[in-house]
């Protein structure tokens, strides 16, 4: 199956998906030293991150975000790319400060299509494949 | 995307790699936003904190801003000088002090101004209306778009340092007028007997959360909120909620009248006693308190001529603590005054740094409640502590009763 998007900061990238079915912070949902989810309650908490390609609703303030995204690229615990139904400020720029491509303005929602797991080909002009059935 | 001559010069790497760096992720921030070109801001106001390898860089080749800039507090309450007095552990000053003095000597190579405070509009950096600026810190974004008029975005703190060390931001956000009207309309009805530093600090608090991250204008406001006053109410905002544009009609240089900076179309809510209430309950309680304090935001030379008064012969009890935040070029004049001496002799610290202690919250073992004024600064110290740190809100008079042998009661 194969999804178009509007990218930013485009690379060709493939890894597996982890999908997050809400709005997403590097400050508060992650854990920079561990590359795991902090999300207290979700099914997710404690889930792994690094090297994945995150897919979630979309971004959430917080002016440290940043930093800690930074935090988690040096240590190589930063997801690979992120896929989102909307670009949010802070979100875009943790992934350009980690330097991934971004992607948002999908046909239909990554979040309802992805499943955690999938393996996602990304290409650096927006399209995201990946076979149904993984 | 339009670059000038220069901004391509800047990106391709002709004034060095912090230059590149910094450009390079402004430009893409700017294509994901809709920029139709970069401007040139007028001043930036950066956040002290993070990865030193970061800020190296982000100012790697860079000799001197191009903007005039300056710093926010020392986060996490944690001063260089006072930490000790301030009673904040020996091993978060331990890992601290030295990325203090990395980033302060980047700081004077760039010729930031070494401000530390959160209200550097008090301390030399005063922006125009219609001037485009980055300024990090949620509450003086709050107080330049909407008291002065200036235009901020809520740049997230490395997209802030690119802006600082290129003096280019993208054409976007609050740079527009047609993205500074407001989409909430408040109206606050008539509350007998005034209203109070925290009645208004209850007022923001549960403004931000109905308004999330929408422009607002408030309605109704008695006509003399003098600086303090209007702080309290814009503090919290973007505690509870994420505003970073309030109206009040008459008093915000955009917004003569509520029409000016509504549609039809507009969404009303009002606020009254009982939620003013609420929000006080959240905060409210009796019990004793081991710390109290004072300046979130940054104090004005006004409250602590007011705190002077009130700890005037008072002495902190046993094992009780006083933190007072202010800008310490607002401590120098409150020196000269008279002020910090009644304070210091009642025990009290006054410091330059965060006094909600974000985002580290190195308080104390033993600090088990604390006593403030401030909504924001509650907001952050209890989430921050993961709620082991219990934390009232209530007037300057109840915080100093709660630490000088009393203990809360609100």
């Amino acid at each position: 199956m194969k999804l178009t998007g509007r990218v930013v900061n485009g690379k060709n990238v493939a890894a597996e998906a982890l999908v997050l079915d809400r709005p997403f912070s590097f400050i508060g949902d992650f854990d920079p030293k561990t590359g795991r989810l902090t999300i207290k309650g979700h099914p997710l908490d404690g889930k792994s991150l690094a090297k994945k390609i995150l897919v979630c609703v979309t971004g959430k303030g917080g002016t440290f975000a940043p930093f800690t995204a930074y935090e988690a690229g040096r240590k190589g615990n930063a997801p690979v790319a992120i896929l989102c139904e909307k670009m949010e400020p802070i979100l875009c720029e943790c992934a350009l400060v980690m330097d991934i491509p971004i992607l948002d303005g999908f046909s239909a929602s990554p979040v309802q299509v992805i499943r955690s797991g999938q393996m996602l080909s990304v290409s650096e002009s927006g399209t995201v494949s990946f076979r149904e059935n993984d | 995307m339009h670059l000038t001559e220069e901004e391509r010069a800047m990106a391709s790497g002709r004034f060095g790699k912090g230059i590149k760096r910094s450009m390079d992720l402004l430009v893409k921030f700017g294509q994901a936003f809709g920029a139709s070109r970069m401007v040139r801001v007028a001043s930036a106001h950066i956040m002290p904190k993070g990865p030193i390898d970061l800020l190296k860089e982000f100012t790697e080749g860079v000799e001197n801003a191009p903007t005039f800039c300056t710093l926010h507090p020392f986060m996490s309450a944690f001063d260089p000088e006072k930490w000790e007095g301030m009673g904040i552990p020996e091993a978060f000053a331990s890992q601290e002090l030295p990325a203090f003095n990395e980033r302060l000597a980047i700081y004077r190579r760039l010729g930031i101004y070494q401000t530390y405070t959160c209200l550097p509009m008090l301390v030399g950096n005063l922006p125009r209306k219609g001037e485009c600026i980055s300024w990090i810190g949620s509450c003086a974004q709050l107080f330049v778009n909407s008291l002065l008029g200036a235009r901020t975005n809520r740049d997230g703190a490395v997209t802030n340092l690119a802006v600082a060390v290129t003096g280019r931001a993208p054409y976007i956000g609050n740079f527009l007028d047609e993205n500074r009207r407001a989409q909430l309309l408040v109206r606050v009805r008539h509350m007998k007997g005034g209203l109070s530093y925290t009645d208004l600090g209850a007022i923001g608090y549960y403004v931000g959360e109905k308004a999330r991250d929408r422009n607002i204008v408030i309605d109704g406001l008695p006509p003399d909120l003098d600086l303090s006053r209007s702080l309290a109410l814009l503090a919290p905002l973007p505690a509870s909620g994420a505003v970073n544009l309030c109206h009040i009609p008459g008093v915000t240089p955009e917004a003569a009248n509520v029409s000016d900076v509504i549609d039809e179309s507009c969404e009303r809510i009002s606020v009254g006693k009982e939620d003013v209430t609420a929000m006080k309950g959240l905060f409210g309680g009796t019990g004793p308190v081991d710390l109290a304090v004072f300046g979130c935001p940054h104090c004005t030379i006004s409250d602590l001529k007011t705190l002077a008064a009130l700890l005037k012969g008072k002495a902190l009890a046993r094992n009780k603590r006083l933190w007072i935040g202010l800008p310490y070029q607002t401590y120098q004049l409150g020196q000269a005054m008279g002020y910090t001496g009644e304070i210091e002799n009642a025990g009290g610290v006054i410091t330059s740094s965060c006094m909600a202690a974000i985002p580290d919250a190195p308080f104390p073992v033993s600090v088990k409640a604390v006593a403030t004024n401030s909504f924001k600064a509650a907001h952050y110290i209890s989430r921050l502590t993961n709620g082991r740190v219990r934390v009232y809100v209530g007037e300057l008079e109840a915080c100093i009763e709660a630490v000088t042998g009393g203990v809360f009661r609100q």
